[in-house]
This record gives structure tokens, C-alpha cells and sequence, in this order.
């Protein structure tokens, strides 16, 4: 079977480039509202197939849109029904299963919102486009709100559209939709403040066909998204003169003559479409060449405030590529916009395809974490969400776990830099030029995570998260657990696991199994009994040196039948204590060194509750330390990992002592000051 | 102008000629600090015990032992963060005050000890500025025993002024003034300014406030007022009409508290090492704690001079004692300040 299946109704008149059965390429342009550039060879399967028109109300701040949703069914499952996400209907109202959830752990700052900041998406046309002189068939009135996550009838981000016929695998369907959005004052970091838009997960999204059924659930707060790949033909109109960057390549800007003007922009193999536009963006531009990883244009929409800031920008996304190209494979696309977000909007630090959001401050240190880290993990994410998108839904550890390790790595390479914290309102940083940025410690969050350890299981869908302690779980243990493989396997096996993950999964929807798969691979071993612990279970991972003692060899007592007291001899038998206080196993070394510099190095596989260590050496050990080279980062308690007879406790406590005295005497004097 | 120079000038030199008082305040901040410093420093020693961790613990600031240390402790442990080093310590205590963040816990009972202590000593060291000479410290404690009850009720009035400023007034200036400011904002810096201003408000709000209390101190002690609602509006019909001098005095000593933080935040220790650099940052820190208390003891001085400069005479005085603790301003008629 190698021609192109179509849905028996109406599937013929197809606007869009389309994967066929055997994997070719075929381009039918017939009927075009439009005209594409000359497409590329298909990089993904190219199923879910998008022609959007739409416009901005700006004094409204409404939307107004048009699409056809060209899809194929590639699972081997034959559906009865489509599902779309409508995701701008999690800001209708308080009752929303989004809104909901964001109370769980949070405030109700959200609940409190204006009139006029809410946002919602309503469905007025859905027809299915028929073939020849088939007519369309409207199935607005058939399609029904469903939360297949909840069953919150409330939650209207899920809508349900019965088919009159059923769609086959490898069959092709067409559907045109119409609808209205109200643009809210940004929730999720899509919305608007003043003359600034950000727009994400704002058209009706057609969900993923699975082997288990569709794959489309409601929006939540804890988690981002889950979309086939395809073909984006789209344009944007909004208000002339105003500057809009959007994934994919701008094709043409027409001025409409009426005030507004409209941007075409294309964009292939990608799994979601983002606008943004503005009347204040600063449009720069910058390239990013490599002889091995090609060039790629970069286009950065800056914030009037951050212009001395944008070289900082193209340098992040420059090293970024650099950095994952080298260890993981290039990035596919030759473009690529930063998006610098508005103040107040909320929107920053977020990824689509082949645009991202990242974020900095007014007054940002160059010595400190400026736009650097956040731009570095967004443009990351253009290889871990762009190019493989796992389900973000469910496995966000997958891409944000991947990605925050790769960045705290890049960052680690190219930008050294130190603690800040911010005074007056957040508004004046500090460096603290002597506390500097550890990618072990900070750039994996081991605090947060220490504090989150137990409240979910990494292999929970990620939607079923706490949503309070959803980066701890998704993005920082996973940053961990896969340093600690870094330095258990060594970074050229995890680097060659990681890099063969990433050529074997573009452009599709990998699993977590095909991670681990993959990383066993590469190391030539069978790591279930890791991950097992790490993402199947909460397990709690300390060990530590309970015991160390040296004593004298010389005995006394009755040997041989007689008393005797031998004094003292020249060993001394060392004994070591290792135990292990959490439930988590890991192999662990143990080194003991003695009085004359002289080390030991011993294995423990780390099973057992405890373990006991003996040595004889001519003087007494001096410390033992379990773990020496902190492999195991994911230990919750490191403190206890060694044990010294030469303890500077009390140097190190009175050196804080004395610093922490000068504050509270300045806390006293400025309390003071009302007297 | 001149004057209020001169009586600036006058404040520090009345603050330079009372070292015992200025070692006295410094002895007490410093004091008050020692017991919870024990308390800290048994802490971290209990959370290092014999682990090797100790030496990066004392060769700078571990992150790693850090982050273990805030979860594993409380109450005191907890305010061991990265803000106590060096001049963060006092940008984070500023911003504290203008943040109308209180301290918390025990830090928070310490810090109302404290002021309950000041508000005791207050009324002994504008005696002992205004009359300008050495007194024993029985006449000190004396004197501040005589215009503790005094004050005790000044501070009733002092307390539901500053309540109303942090509980109603800031929140309203920074919550919903703010708010309605910025809420459509999209440039930070137009957010910061406007952040800014209000500190501006606020503060000029907490300057006036002072001034005011400080002149109702130092005319219930030069003047001997029983009344503290007398007090504090003789000190408002005094600064209202030397409005330009005393905000030009205020301003002076504001200035000297400038430059004490300037040479501090140059000066200020970083996370630094053990031995002996722990207490040469240590002993800088005390150098700054004295400069600032001299700064606030200046404040005292220079406005008790400039009062004494405009209304050193007998018909200003509400009600003088003849016998110890005699007031200042009975003092001074009596005794010349030539002669003195």
C-alpha cells in the first residue's frame, strides 16, 4: 500500500505537504488559501497540518481566527472522534481544572483578577471539508466539552468532536474551524500587558492519537504540552507599524491599508505554533555559525531597557548551540527567535518551536545569573521539546529533566558566575563575589529537591503531579540522578547515550523506557536497578560514616592459653563503620586516610543497612569518607559522608558565628531606629 | 545655615566627649548578640560535628553543607543565609525596613528587647548630651529611670505612629498605590522608579516622624516635661517653625549615616577564611556597629545642641528641678556654656 489513504467522506481536497504510507513526501497544494514556500524534505511524520489566519483586536484584546487542521491518523488505531485542546478556556473561571490546581499549592492571587483579564476560547464554526463536490459538513452543534483527566464538568479545555464516519489509520481528514479568543492578562505565559502579546496554545490544537486512544488532556498547571508534528502556514494580522516575531520564518508583511498589517509565517516539521508582538520590541539580529552544526539565524525581540543586554542574549543562544550541537546533534533549523518578554508579563522562560521567551532583569550584574541560565535552558529546549518531543504531559522529566542538566552543564562551561540575591523590592541585585554558582548544587536545585524527595514518584504522569513540587521532581531530580550517572559512567558513555537518544528520537514521541534503552546501551549495562530507584520510586539516597576508630593492635587478654598484655605494637586496626540511612542502594567507594598520608580506597556495594570496614596500617586513620568524589549527588546528606579526628566544627562555626553577629547587630541598630 | 552647622558640628563633638556612652551602646548591641550567637555557633558545630565538610564550612561558604544546615535546622539556624555576609547584611536589613518585612521568631523578640532597652536609655543620654559634661553612672541610670516612665508613655505614642505607618501606610503605599501604578507596566525600570518614589514617601514619612519624636524627647528632658502630649506638640510647633533648619540638620546627620555605610560596603568582609581574618573582618564589623552607633547617637546630640542653641532660656522651661537629676536646662542657666 503505497498511495495516499483518505478519509471515504472527505478527505481529498488537501491543502498541505503530507507523510504517505511509504514514507514519501508528497506536496498537494490544490484549493490553496495560500501560498507556501517550497517545502523541505520532511524531517517528521507531518500529520497534524496547520492554515491559520488570524487577527488581533487590540483594542478588545480579541483573536479572531480561522484554521484547517489537515491530519492524518497515523496510529494503528481507527478513531470515531477527533479531540482538540482549548487551552485559553482554563481561564474562563475559577472552576477550571487548570485553576483549581494552581490553588492547590499556591495562592489565589489569580482568582482575584479583573474583568477584563480573563481569557476564553469559544468554537464558533467546525466542519469537516469535503471532497470534490462533497459538501462540508458542520459538526459545531455535535461537539461536546469532555475532561477525560478529572471529570471536572467545569473544565472546557477538551473538546470532543463525534465523527460521521470513522478515520482509519494512514487516512487524512480535513477540518475547518472558526473561533473567537479573549486574550487574558497572561496566565500559563500566554496573554498580553499594555502593547505587548505574547500568544501560545491559542488555537484549536488537535490532540495525539495514541495505541492507547487519544492523548489530549485538559490543561493543567503543573505540566506544558503534547503535539504531532506538522506543517504551520500562518498569518497574523495586528496592528501596523507593530513589530511580531513567531515560530517559523517570516515569509511576507503586507500592510492592509486599514491600519493593520499581516505576517505570513511558515514553519515545518514543528509541533506547536507562538506569536508575540509589540509595539516597543528592539528587532535585532545575529547568526550563530558552525562548520559542522550549520549556521543558524538569530532574531532577538528585545526590551528597550535590556539593549545594553543583547549580546549577553545572542551569546546564551549562540554557546547553546554550540554546546548541545557538539554533545548532542545540531539543531535542525536554520532560525531561531529569543523573545525578550515585558516586564510584568509573566511570559518568560518559555520554549516553542524554534522561538522561546527567556527573561532578565533591569539591572542585571554581569558577574551574576542574568538573562544567561534562563536563555541557555529555553534554547535547550529547541533539542529537548523541539526536536524531541516527548509528551510533556505526562514525562515532562523527559525534555525539562534533559534540559536542565544540559544547561547547568553549558553554564558550567562558558559562564562562571556568582550568588545574588535581590533587595528593595527585588529591584537592586547582589553579588556575592566569594559564593560562587556550583553546577552540582545549584545548577541542579539540590536544596529544592532534598526538601521534595518524597512527594511524588518521578514515573507518576507528570499532570498527576503536586503541582507545588513538580520542578523538584521533573527538573531537578532528573538534572541529579543523570549527573550522578555523568560521574558513575563516566561523560563520554552518558554524552554518546544522550547524543544516540537524540538522533534516534527527532521528531517523535519517545518514552521514557526509550531513554533507558538508549543510556544502557551506551554504557553496555543493565542500569534498570537506577532507574528503577530514581524514576520508579521516591527512594531517599544518604549514606554516610557512622563509626571511625583506630586502636592499637597490640593485645590483651589470654592467647595461647596464657595472659598477656602486649603493650603496644606498630599497627593500628582501623575500623569503619558505613551506613546506609535511606532506602535508596548506590555502590559507593569509601577512602580512609591515615596519619602519614597513606590512603585506602574500598568498594561497598551499598545493599546491606551497614557495612564494616578493617584496616591495618602503622598509624591511625585520620578520616573516612564514603563517596569521596560525591558521585551520588542525589545524597540527600553529605555532611554525614565523612568523619575526621581533626574536625574544624568549631573553627568553621565560630567564623559564621561572628559574620552572622555583625548582621543581627545591624538588624538591632536598624530596628533601632524608631527610638 | 551656620547654625545648624554649628550645631552638627556641636552634636559630634558632645558624642566624641562621651566615649563611656558611646562604649556603653556599642557594649549593648554588641551583648545583646552574644547569647543567640552561642546558640548559632552550638549549631553548626552539632550539624558539623567530626565531618570533613567542616574545613570548606571554614574556608568559605560551602552551598552544599549550607542547604543541608537550613533544612536540618530552626528558629536561629534559619537566619544563617548568604545576606549576613559583609554589606549584604545591611542592604538586607534596609531593604527590610523599607520592604516592611519585621524580623521573625526569636531575632524579632530580640530586636523589641532592644528597643525596649534604647527607649529606657534614651532619656539618660540626651541628659548627659545636653548638659555636657561627665556624669557618673549612677547619675546616668538615674536620670534615664527619671524619663523612662516618660517615655514609656511617649513610646505608646511613638508605637501606634510607626503601627500605622508599617501596618496601614506601607501597605497601602506599596500594595495598592503601587499596584494601581504599575499594574499595566512593562518597563522595570518605570516599575523602579515609581518603587523608588514611594521609598521616598515612606522615608520622608519615617524622617519626619523621627524628628518629631526627637524633639518631644529632647524637650521633655531639656525642658523637664511631665506631658509627653505636651511634648510631642511643642516639639511640632518647634520644628514647624525651624522647618528648614531642622530638615538641614536632619539631612547633615543622614549624611554622616551615608558615609558610615559607604565605608562599609568598600570595607565590608566577604565570606573570608578562619583565623585571623574571620576576626579582622570581625573586628571591622565592630568598627562599623561603633560608627553607626555614633551616627545615631549624633542624631541625639546635634538636635539636643540646635534646641538648646534656639531655646536655652528660663521661660521655656516647663517645670525645673533644683535637686539631682537636675534638667539640663536648669543646669545650663546656672551654669554658663563658657563656663562648662
Amino acid at each position: 500500500m503505497t498511495a495516499n489513504k483518505t478519509h471515504p467522506i472527505r478527505a481529498t481536497n488537501r491543502r498541505f505537504q503530507f507523510w504517505t504510507r511509504n514514507g514519501a513526501a508528497t506536496i498537494a497544494l490544490v484549493g490553496m488559501w495560500f501560498t507556501t514556500p517550497a517545502a523541505q524534505p520532511a524531517r517528521s511524520p507531518r500529520n497534524a497540518n496547520y492554515s491559520i489566519d488570524a487577527t488581533l483586536d487590540h483594542a478588545e484584546r480579541l483573536l479572531t481566527g480561522r484554521e484547517v487542521v489537515t491530519w492524518r491518523n497515523i496510529s494503528q488505531l481507527t478513531t470515531s472522534e477527533l479531540r482538540f485542546h482549548l487551552y485559553y478556556n482554563a481561564w474562563r473561571n475559577t472552576q477550571s481544572t487548570w485553576m483549581r490546581e494552581r490553588a492547590f499549592g499556591r495562592s489565589l492571587d489569580l482568582h482575584h483578577r479583573r474583568e477584563s483579564d480573563w481569557g476564553w476560547i469559544d468554537v464558533t464554526r467546525l466542519v469537516l471539508i469535503g471532497a470534490g463536490d462533497d459538501l462540508p459538513i458542520d459538526l459545531t452543534g455535535e461537539a461536546t466539552f469532555i475532561a477525560p483527566d478529572d471529570n471536572n464538568p467545569n473544565d472546557q479545555t477538551v473538546l470532543a468532536v463525534p465523527l460521521p464516519a470513522p478515520v482509519s489509520p494512514g487516512e487524512t481528514i480535513n477540518v475547518e474551524i472558526e473561533w473567537t479568543s479573549k486574550v487574558p492578562r497572561t496566565f500559563a505565559r500566554t496573554g498580553t500587558i499594555g502593547d505587548y502579546y505574547f500568544i501560545a496554545q491559542w488555537f484549536p490544537k488537535i490532540g495525539v492519537l495514541e495505541q492507547g486512544g487519544w492523548n489530549c488532556h485538559q490543561f493543567h498547571t503543573a505540566t506544558n504540552f503534547f503535539a504531532d508534528y506538522g506543517v504551520y502556514d500562518v498569518r497574523l494580522t495586528v496592528p501596523n507599524g507593530w513589530v511580531l516575531g513567531a515560530t517559523g520564518r517570516e515569509q511576507s508583511v503586507t500592510d492592509n491599508g486599514d491600519g493593520t498589517a499581516t505576517h505570513h509565517y511558515y514553519a515545518e516539521d514543528v509541533h506547536d505554533f507562538a506569536w508575540t508582538t509589540s509595539r516597543d520590541f528592539v528587532d535585532l539580529r545575529s547568526r550563530f555559525e558552525h562548520p559542522d552544526l550549520g549556521d543558524v539565524d538569530i532574531r532577538l525581540l528585545l526590551q528597550p531597557e535590556h539593549r545594553d543586554q543583547a549580546e549577553r542574549h545572542f551569546n546564551a543562544t549562540r554557546q547553546t548551540f554550540n554546546y548541545f550541537g557538539d554533545w548532542f546533534g545540531a539543531y535542525p533549523y536554520d532560525h531561531v527567535t529569543v523573545v525578550d518578554p515585558a516586564w510584568q508579563s509573566n511570559s518568560g522562560g518559555m520554549e516553542y518551536p524554534t522561538l522561546f521567551t527567556a527573561g532578565t532583569r533591569w539591572l542585571a550584574p554581569t558577574t551574576t545569573n542574568g538573562p544567561e541560565e534562563v536563555t541557555v535552558h529555553e534554547a535547550g529546549h529547541q533539542f529537548f521539546y523541539g526536536v524531541i518531543g516527548n509528551n510533556e504531559v505526562e514525562h515532562a522529566w523527559l525534555d525539562e529533566g534533559l534540559n536542565t542538566f544540559a544547561t547547568a552543564r553549558a553554564i558550567d562551561q562558558y559562564f562562571p558566575h556568582y550568588w545574588e540575591r535581590r533587595f528593595f523590592g527585588t529591584f537592586i541585585p547582589w553579588a556575592f563575589t566569594d559564593i560562587p554558582w556550583s553546577r552540582a548544587i545549584d545548577g541542579s536545585r539540590l536544596a529544592r529537591y532534598r526538601s521534595d524527595a518524597r512527594m511524588d514518584i518521578q514515573a507518576t504522569p507528570t499532570f498527576r503531579y503536586w503541582p507545588g513540587s513538580m520542578f523538584s521532581t521533573a527538573y531537578y531530580k532528573t538534572t541529579l540522578w543523570l549527573h550522578t550517572l555523568e560521574r558513575y559512567l563516566g561523560w563520554p558513555t552518558l554524552q554518546r547515550g544522550m547524543s544516540t537518544y537524540y538522533d534516534r528520537w527527532q521528531f517523535a514521541h519517545p518514552k521514557p523506557q526509550d531513554f533507558f534503552d538508549t543510556i544502557s546501551e551506551a554504557a553496555d549495562m543493565d542500569l534498570r536497578w537506577f532507574f528503577d530507584q530514581v524514576h520508579g520510586d521516591s527512594a531517599i539516597f544518604d549514606y554516610g560514616i557512622a563509626q571511625l576508630t583506630s586502636r592499637d593492635t597490640a593485645g590483651r587478654g589470654f592467647f595461647d592459653g596464657a595472659f598477656r598484655d602486649q603493650g603496644s605494637s606498630s599497627t593500628f586496626e582501623t575500623t569503619v563503620v558505613v551506613r546506609r540511612y535511606g532506602d535508596g542502594i548506590f555502590p559507593v567507594d569509601i577512602v580512609v586516610e591515615f596519619a602519614d598520608g597513606h590512603r585506602e580506597r574500598r568498594e561497598w556495594n551499598g545493599r546491606s543497612q551497614w557495612t564494616v570496614l578493617r584496616f591495618e596500617h602503622a598509624t591511625k586513620a585520620t578520616s573516612a569518607v564514603v563517596d569521596p568524589n560525591r558521585v551520588l549527588l542525589l545524597d540527600v546528606n553529605y555532611t554525614n559522608n565523612s568523619r575526621t579526628t581533626t574536625p574544624r566544627a568549631d573553627a568553621a562555626a565560630t567564623k559564621w558565628t561572628l559574620t552572622w553577629i555583625v548582621w543581627l547587630q545591624d538588624l538591632l541598630m536598624t530596628s533601632a531606629f524608631i527610638i | 545655615m551656620t547654625l545648624v552647622i554649628r550645631a552638627w558640628v556641636d552634636g559630634l563633638r558632645r558624642v566624641a566627649t562621651a566615649p563611656m556612652l558611646w562604649l556603653g551602646v556599642y557594649g549593648l548591641t554588641l551583648a545583646a548578640t552574644l547569647p543567640m550567637g552561642y546558640v548559632l555557633h552550638q549549631s553548626i558545630t552539632m550539624h558539623l560535628g567530626a565531618s570533613t565538610v567542616s574545613t570548606s564550612v571554614a574556608e568559605g561558604f560551602d552551598t552544599g553543607w549550607w542547604g543541608e544546615y537550613q533544612q536540618a535546622g530552626s528558629g536561629i539556624a534559619r537566619t544563617l543565609v548568604p545576606e549576613v555576609i559583609g554589606f549584604a547584611a545591611v542592604l538586607a536589613n534596609l531593604s527590610s525596613v523599607a520592604d516592611g518585612e519585621l524580623p521573625r521568631g526569636a531575632v524579632a523578640g530580640l530586636a523589641v528587647v532592644y528597643i525596649a532597652v534604647w527607649a529606657f536609655l534614651v532619656g539618660g543620654i540626651i541628659d548627659r548630651f545636653a548638659r555636657q559634661r561627665r556624669v557618673s553612672s549612677a547619675g546616668f541610670f538615674a536620670a534615664c529611670g527619671v524619663y523612662f516612665w516618660r517615655f514609656t508613655r511617649l513610646a505608646l505614642l511613638i508605637g501606634l505612629t510607626y503601627w500605622v505607618l508599617f501596618a496601614v501606610v506601607h501597605p497601602w503605599l506599596f500594595g495598592d498605590l503601587y499596584t494601581a501604578m504599575t499594574i499595566d507596566t512593562t518597563a522595570e525600570r518605570n516599575a523602579a522608579m515609581v518603587q523608588f518614589s514611594l521609598y521616598g514617601v515612606f522615608g520622608g514619612l519615617l524622617a519626619a516622624v523621627t524628628l518629631i519624636f526627637d524633639y518631644a524627647k529632647i524637650r521633655a528632658v531639656v525642658e523637664d516635661r511631665r506631658s509627653m502630649i505636651g511634648a510631642v506638640a511643642a516639639s511640632l510647633r518647634f520644628v514647624r517653625r525651624r522647618l528648614a533648619a531642622v530638615i538641614g540638620l536632619y539631612f547633615l546627620n543622614v549624611l554622616l549615616f551615608a558615609a558610615v555605610l559607604l565605608t562599609y560596603a568598600i570595607s565590608a568582609p566577604g565570606a573570608g577564611t578562619t583565623g585571623t581574618t574571620v576576626w579582622l573582618g570581625f573586628g571591622i564589623g565592630q568598627a562599623y556597629v561603633a560608627a553607626r552607633l555614633f551616627t545615631k547617637l549624633s542624631f541625639y546630640a546635634s538636635q539636643t545642641a540646635y534646641f538648646q542653641g534656639e531655646l536655652a532660656h528660663a521661660r521655656y522651661v516647663a517645670r525645673p528641678q533644683p535637686q539631682w537629676p537636675m534638667s539640663p536646662m536648669a543646669e545650663a542657666i546656672s551654669t554658663p556654656p563658657d563656663e562648662s
